[in-house]
């Protein structure tokens, strides 16, 4: 006991760690197979309800997250050594980039949404002869090497001489004693109590925090998750959806908007940057494409809204008129969202664009402190 | 396990020595008369602070010395959560028993209380021991008390 803990250093970097994706990829195959075999929701549809795993869900949230490098591949604190030098043809380049957009995928593996897990609470045996046989508990573990840690048989025998499973918590910890792993404590970080979280939200470390806690914590403990939600609620807050864009935790947060009804704000998010864009470089095309993207991560968010939310009114309405694209975006600005005017006046000045640009530039526009362009305050 | 010959191939003198010289050198490497595998729980750790790795190891060898493999862990001192930490490798218990192994007292113990082997009579016995001596200290205390109760209200 002794020798597991005084051989143990703690790692602090937020750094990625790689164990994470074969554990993930164990959690996805436990979560798909609870799923399968658990009964849909709603018994009067037939549909079972969108989950976090299905392949449409995951395309449209990784689409919408992005493909950042320079985010992605930001320098990390690690170990001086003077940078390399390669002189490359220009095919060559394109080659590495290509190699970098794959490695840049892999990164961007979203972390599994599961539902809190439940307690333990089987008794293996109740044995009364041996009340009062010790003072302390008796925690045993099976070290056989060939068992995923979800299937090990950790078992405690009370002074009562009750014989039962061990709870999360316990075997959480007494994994970590027996198989280690980098980066995660016995007792979790003081960081993650409410108090501490409100300073490291406004030093705006939500990605770290996250990177933390995916280290941390198992992603169905309820730590995970409460976590987890509080980072999304203070972004949402905020709005400052561009600290976690073209991160694995965008679609989580997403995720977690999309089914919490509170999409206005990041759909305002994107259509500002897109005007944002306009705005500054006004005779650009290339912006032009990328505001069309903004634009387009606007509307496929708003279908993921009525995929998962198919009986709401905007996902009806878009169904009947067979809606697609920016149209799907018209029918939730006017049914749901709560910023309806400006919504509306956002994709009317990108359906304008294309006339704009083709000809004059005009002079930018002033924007107001919160980058509003002045005419939609006026609305709003 | 040790191997008793050496290898027999060749016909040349130089093999026929060899083959001697090997099996003289595994007459060197301990060969156990009568011996058997045990279970056991082999003491390590430092002054006043016992740690026991559970064990299978030949009967002769002494306690702490080379074993054949390690089984699990035993720590006797309780942890911050008042826990004493046992480790098993079931799978390779299994082999080492179904290959005659004899797993001594302390393990037996253990094993029963994991619910691996069926409860050891003595883990019973010294519970009820336990009970008996706390249920007498109780008595003598609750007398003390009531002792004391008396003299105060005498003085």
């Amino acid at each position: 006991m002794a020798a597991y803990r005084g051989t143990r250093c703690l790692l602090r970097c937020y750094s990625r760690i790689r164990g994470i994706n074969q554990n993930s990829q164990l959690l996805n195959i436990c979560a798909k197979r609870t799923l399968c075999s658990a009964s849909p929701d709603n018994g009067t549809q037939n549909v079972r309800t969108p989950q976090f795993q299905d392949e449409d869900v995951q395309e449209i949230l990784t689409r919408i997250t992005g493909l950042d490098l320079q985010k992605i591949f930001r320098p990390v604190k690690q170990e001086l050594k003077p940078p390399t030098y390669k002189l490359m043809t220009d095919e060559q380049l394109h080659e590495a980039t290509q190699r970098a957009k794959e490695e840049a995928r892999k990164r961007l593996k979203m972390p599994p949404v599961l539902p809190e897990r439940q307690p333990i609470n089987d008794i293996l045996a109740e044995d009364k002869i041996l009340e009062g046989m010790d003072t302390a508990k008796y925690v045993f573990t099976d070290i056989t090497f060939n068992i995923p840690h979800r299937e090990r048989f950790i078992v405690v025998r009370e002074p009562t001489g009750t014989l039962r499973k061990a709870t999360w918590e316990e075997r959480d910890r007494i994994l970590q004693i027996y198989f280690p792993k980098a980066g995660r404590r016995l007792t979790s970080q003081p960081v993650f109590k409410p108090e501490n979280l409100k300073i490291v939200f406004q030093q705006d470390r939500h990605e770290d925090i996250l990177d933390l806690c995916l280290v941390q914590f198992e992603p169905d403990s309820a730590d995970y998750i409460r976590v987890h939600q509080a980072t999304y609620d203070d972004l949402e807050k905020q709005g400052k959806f561009d600290l976690l864009r073209s991160t694995r935790h965008f679609g989580g947060m997403v995720w977690h908007l999309v089914n919490a009804r509170r999409i206005d704000g990041l759909v305002v998010d994107m259509l500002q940057r897109d005007l944002f864009h306009k705005r500054a470089h006004a005779a650009a095309t290339v912006i032009l494409i990328r505001s069309a993207q903004t634009v387009q991560d606007a509307a496929d968010l708003v279908s993921l809204f009525n995929l998962v939310h198919p009986q709401s009114e905007s996902a009806l309405e878009a169904r009947e008129q067979q809606a697609t694209g920016i149209d799907v975006l018209k029918i939730y600005g006017q049914k749901e969202s709560q910023r309806t005017g400006y919504i509306e006046l956002a994709l009317q000045a990108y359906q304008q664009t294309p006339l704009e640009s083709s000809g004059r530039t005009h002079p930018p526009q002033r924007l107001s402190e919160e980058g509003y362009v002045t005419p939609v305050q006026e609305i709003c | 396990m040790v191997p008793e010959h050496g290898s027999n191939t060749g016909a040349l003198p130089l093999d026929d020595v060899l083959g001697a010289v090997i099996r003289h050198a595994n007459f060197l490497l301990k060969k156990y008369h009568g011996g058997y595998v045990v279970i056991r729980l082999a003491l390590g750790g430092c002054t006043n602070r016992p740690f026991y790795r559970i064990v299978a190891a030949y009967n002769k060898r002494a306690r702490d010395s080379k074993y054949i493999e390690q089984l699990g862990s035993y720590d006797p001192l309780p942890n911050i959560h008042n826990e004493k930490l046992v480790s098993f490798n079931y799978e390779r218990i299994k082999y080492w028993i179904g290959c005659g192994a004899h797993p001594t007292k302390p393990v037996a113990k253990l094993l029963g209380l994991a619910g691996f082997f069926p409860l050891h009579p003595m883990t019973i016995t010294e519970a009820e021991r336990r009970r008996n001596t706390a249920a007498v200290t109780e008595g003598s205390g609750t007398e003390e008390q009531q002792e004391d109760h008396e003299t105060e209200q005498q003085a």
